[in-house]
């Protein structure tokens, strides 16, 4: 009898660690969270009372709250396509034989060797206005850190450098798998290299292009690492964003009650994001 | 036209890969090397101080120790709780396994980021800030792992564990002798790739730790007072040994980088 409820117990034995840990650090603090960011919640962490959206409410007649939102969005909308035109151009370009496409190849996918955050010290003292060889390369003195402009210029970058060497991968691997055939068809027929690319090799990498959207919609809506290096949100806010602010919140100024309100704001926003695009992919994809 | 390509190509690869060339050249700079007008690209002099520098002023050697012993015993730990879990899921039938299977994967839509909040509360609730088990503690579940473990184990039928448990194999062996060397491709990726997103956490180790001594390195680097004083030669070298094992590595082993990334995510 005891051998036998021992057996029977086994896999629930074996899938325990793996059932603890997602209670414990993924479906608690999402309770945690959504509960915290209905009550009103004291420095300690206390939960004092139930207060509806009111936290909700406030954080949206908030202009710090206005600044991330809006500087999530605008930051979402410059690097997407910027990283993708810059990673598939390099893509394209290094698809090729021999032993110089090859070291192309190294270099492009080589940042993603780099830790994220020796990456962003790099940066950091790279685009230092008055002593970082960007300014003396270029010949100019932009205030990479001082001028709003510049300092979302300098997040977009950023983030290219992070995220450029894994893309780098998927597509190149994308485009190894067009076939050679196809495209000397199309050579034969009179297609020149932007043809062959719009209307022959897009199509046929579309699935890897909508998972490439996906995970850089995702990681530019919970852009956080470069802002607390680079610009810690400034000048002025012009670089503060959600999850940015609701580190602020929640560990400088020790409201609780407002940063699980963000949370769960971001939540939304990364949840319809990939709702839309899996609709989107759903209706237009590709098979190889 | 045949020109243009490579030409391209190589100005464009040249600036991705700046950053990283800048850096272990600037790791040899003079103080004076970083105002010299017009800008170096390469050191007056090939001398290590720098390097000798950013260990004697700063805890460096502490930080790596933190890193490399946090992200061990954090990859050994990840790594064995996938492999039961996806064992079972695979091999076992029992109650509620497929709603079981479920929740521990619907977790990949919870962005961590956006849980850090809570966590930290936890882990202040169980006394963990500053210790190794509070740096680790949430990433030692990987449900991607646990899904693409399971996938893989899959390829093989339940009835050849039933047949070696027949015959009075036990888990243990069949795992270790017959499962895992003929998985070891992919536990491999999966083990490689737990050991850098652990190495170079830095959100969350960032929160759990105050005391310098439990710094990890992704966190100290940015703490180490070097860049703050313009004194860029030491923070480069710092970074630029950080970066050397794991870009020699990647150099060597492009090949396979390359094809492993082919087979996993375009399915040939």
């Amino acid at each position: 009898m005891r051998v036998k409820l021992l057996i029977k117990s086994k896999p629930y034995i074996l899938i325990f660690p793996a059932l603890l840990l997602v209670v414990l650090f993924s479906y608690v603090p999402f309770i945690i969270t959504l509960i915290n960011s209905l009550h009103a919640v004291s420095l300690s962490g206390k939960r004092l009372g139930f207060v509806g959206l009111a936290n909700f409410r406030r954080l949206f007649e908030s202009q710090s709250f206005h600044a991330s939102l809006t500087n999530t969005i605008r930051f979402t909308l410059f690097f997407v396509p910027t990283n993708i035109i810059v990673t598939l151009f390099a893509a394209v370009l290094s698809n090729r034989k021999g032993w110089l496409a090859n070291l192309n190849q190294i270099f492009f996918f080589l940042p993603m060797a780099v830790g994220m955050s020796s990456m962003l010290m790099i940066l950091k003292m790279m685009f230092n206005p008055s002593i970082g060889i960007i300014n003396h390369l270029i010949g100019l003195k932009i205030q990479w850190f001082n001028d709003p402009k510049a300092a979302m210029a300098l997040l977009v970058i950023a983030g290219v450098f992070l995220d450029i060497g894994f893309d780098f991968l998927l597509f190149s691997a994308a485009l190894r798998n067009v076939p050679k055939d196809l495209k000397e068809v199309a050579l034969i027929n009179g297609a020149n290299d932007f043809q062959i690319f719009r209307h022959l090799e897009l199509p046929l990498i579309g699935p890897t292009f909508i998972f490439v959207l996906v995970t850089n919609i995702k990681d530019a809506m919970l852009i956080s690492a470069p802002v607390l290096i680079l610009t810690e949100g400034g000048p002025f806010r012009s670089t503060q964003t959600l999850v940015y602010q609701m580190y602020l919140e929640g560990f400088k100024s020790g409201n609780y009650a407002l940063g699980s309100a963000i949370a769960i704001v971001v939540f939304l926003l990364t949840f319809t994001a990939l709702l839309a695009l899996l609709r989107l992919e759903r209706r237009r994809i590709y098979y190889q | 036209m045949k020109i243009l390509r490579p030409t391209l190509a190589t100005l464009l690869s040249l600036l991705i890969v700046f950053p990283i060339l800048y850096s272990v050249s600037a790791s040899f700079f003079q103080y004076t090397d970083f105002t010299a007008l017009p800008a170096r690209l390469l050191p007056t002099t090939l001398n290590a101080n720098n390097y000798v520098r950013s260990f004697a002023e700063s805890s460096l050697a502490r930080f790596l120790a933190n890193s490399l012993f946090t992200s061990i015993v954090g990859t050994l730990l990840r790594m064995t709780i996938s492999i039961l879990a996806a064992y079972t899921f695979s091999f076992f039938s029992f109650k509620g396994r497929n709603t079981l299977f479920v929740i521990i994967v619907a977790t990949m839509l919870l962005p961590p980021d956006a849980l850090i909040i809570a966590n930290f509360t936890t882990i202040r609730a169980l006394r963990l800030t500053d210790t190794y088990l509070g740096i680790i503690s949430t990433s030692l579940l990987a449900p991607t792992h646990i899904f693409m473990l399971r996938q893989y184990f899959r390829m093989m039928s339940v009835e050849y564990r039933e047949a070696a448990v027949l015959e009075g194999c036990s888990d243990t062996r069949f795992l270790m002798t017959l499962l895992l060397p003929m998985s070891k491709a992919v536990v491999l990726t999966l083990a490689i790739h737990s050991f850098s997103t652990i190495f170079n956490d830095y959100l969350w180790p960032l929160l759990v730790t105050n005391k310098t001594s439990m710094r990890t390195v992704q966190v100290g680097l940015t703490m180490m007072g070097f860049s703050e004083n313009l004194d860029y030669g030491p923070q480069f070298a710092a970074i630029s040994l950080l970066m050397a094992p794991i870009l020699i590595a990647f150099i060597a082993l492009h090949k396979p980088i390359k094809e492993s990334v082919s087979t996993r995510f375009t399915g040939r």
